[in-house]
């Protein structure tokens, strides 16, 4: 019995050794088990039956919330000026923001076809973010994106960088130009007009 | 030699643009993103004295320094007119092209023309004292011109040790510590940057089409000049429909199309440097 059990320490210990350089970090691990989750929503036959179609994308919108962190999202999109904007503005802004970023990126999501996703390597950007480079390859086109996320109580995204481009960047870029003339009200309204 | 005319005003455009180029260096900027120098922030935090330490500490990895953009109603309009003239004009003529020409048959077109222009890629590899790339590049092209027939098909990308490259002479004049000097839009090439402009007539200089249809070339007097603009203009015009649908998913969610577009040439090309 007791010989036994020595082996199964030892073969738990072999099995643990050999799993634990395939297993990548948390922040990878978290971003990998969501687009799985997308992936797997989108692949679904249901999703292009019309009459099941509505609930499905409530399912997929409520997938792809999960995944991402509007809010600090919409902190660093603003930089700096996010300290103009008052609790309530701030609140209009993150919803606007949300939304109209889930307008413009739902339909290239939804285009998805049976591209892959490889996930190369995960980099410390030291006190609790990371950035998690992946490669999303289709049909003769790869495109290099990397996820950047920090740990508020679990791995959330805060920026996508595509072929170098940093999403939040692109955005805190636009925000800054117009706020120089505008108010954070006519932003807030500038972006909200933007999804109809 | 009135056929020369065109080119020696561009030659002169770009010398001006050479001279200009170190002068705007002060608002050149560190390459590396992830640069721990608090300086590298500070020109994007500074905007508020107001902001905690802790806010101005997060931006520092994903805020390098704008880019200065003192032509800004010249850019706006010349981004305006392309607009319309890609966007616009062009656009119906590249859907119509896709539509007729099979796929297959464009990136043939299309990576026959990288093929032939590999000197620059190579060229730029070596004056970065990047052998690496500079030997893949070399063996890149050896492969495709003859197994891929004339670089028509890309066959040495199979090897993961052999991808496509892009060296251009703008990402060995930044290796070499040159920033971007200004933001600037020009007529159907679109935007720029000072140091990316300088670095168009050094990849002109290092395309072959230079030397085939070039001011020394032997043909003389008659040379036909124009048919490297030709044949340009056709590798341009084949890309459009793909360089039109990267242009729609960048100014289409965009808020701002202008700074939008202005922000993403900066970012691809310092990240191209980096790299």
């Amino acid at each position: 019995m007791h010989r036994f059990a020595s082996r199964l320490v030892l073969a738990l210990a072999i099995v643990a050794a050999l799993a634990a350089p395939a297993l990548a970090g948390a922040p990878t691990e978290a971003l990998s088990a969501s687009i799985d989750t997308i992936i797997a929503l989108l692949a679904d036959p249901a999703y292009k039956n019309p009459d099941t179609r509505p609930a499905m994308r409530a399912k997929l919108i409520t997938a792809i919330d999960a995944v991402f962190d509007m809010k600090e999202l919409s902190r660093r999109a603003l930089g700096a000026q996010w300290n103009r904007f008052s609790p309530e503005q701030q609140q209009r802004f993150v919803t606007a923001f949300g939304q109209l970023l889930q307008n413009t990126y739902l339909d290239k999501i939804e285009s998805y076809t049976d591209e892959k996703v490889q996930y190369l390597k995960e980099q410390d950007l030291g006190t609790g973010k990371a950035e998690v480079d992946t490669r999303v390859v289709g049909k003769g086109k790869e495109i290099p994106i990397s996820y950047r996320l920090s740990d508020h109580s679990g791995w959330k995204v805060y920026d996508v960088v595509i072929e170098g481009v940093s999403l939040v960047q692109n955005y805190r870029t636009q925000f800054g130009q117009i706020l120089v003339n505008e108010t954070p009200d006519a932003l807030i309204a500038k972006i909200a007009a933007k999804k109809s | 030699m009135p056929t020369s005319l065109p080119r020696n005003t561009f030659l002169v455009l770009l010398a001006a643009l050479l001279l200009a180029a170190p002068v705007c260096q002060a608002a050149g900027t560190p390459i590396n993103q992830e640069s721990p120098k608090p300086a590298v922030a500070a020109p994007a935090a500074s905007a508020t004295a107001a902001t905690p330490a802790q806010v101005d500490e997060d931006y520092a990895e994903t805020a390098p320094a704008p880019v200065a953009d003192p032509f800004y109603r010249w850019n706006k309009f010349w981004f305006g007119f392309n607009h319309l003239f890609y966007s616009g004009l062009m656009r119906p003529f590249a859907k119509g092209y896709a539509f007729i020409v099979p796929p297959m048959v464009r990136k043939g077109l299309s990576n026959a023309y990288q093929n032939f222009i590999f000197p620059i890629r190579f060229v730029n590899a070596l004056l970065q004292l990047n052998f690496t790339k500079a030997s893949k590049e070399f063996g890149r092209f050896m492969i495709n011109t003859t197994l891929g027939v004339g670089g028509l098909m890309d066959v040495a990308k199979a090897d993961p040790n052999l991808q496509p490259g892009n060296e251009d002479f703008g990402q060995t004049l930044g290796f070499w510590g040159l920033g971007d000097g200004f933001y600037i839009v020009w007529p159907f090439l679109g935007p720029s940057s000072a140091r990316d402009s300088v670095g168009l007539a050094g990849d002109a200089v290092a395309n072959p089409l230079f030397w085939i249809f070039g001011p020394w070339a032997i043909h003389g007097e008659d040379n036909p000049w124009y048919l490297s603009y030709v044949v340009k203009a056709g590798d341009v015009f084949n890309n459009l429909p793909e360089t039109l649908e990267t242009y729609d998913s960048l100014t289409k969610p965009a808020v701002d199309p202008y700074s939008a577009m202005k922000d993403a040439y900066i970012q691809y090309r310092r990240n191209a440097v980096s790299q």
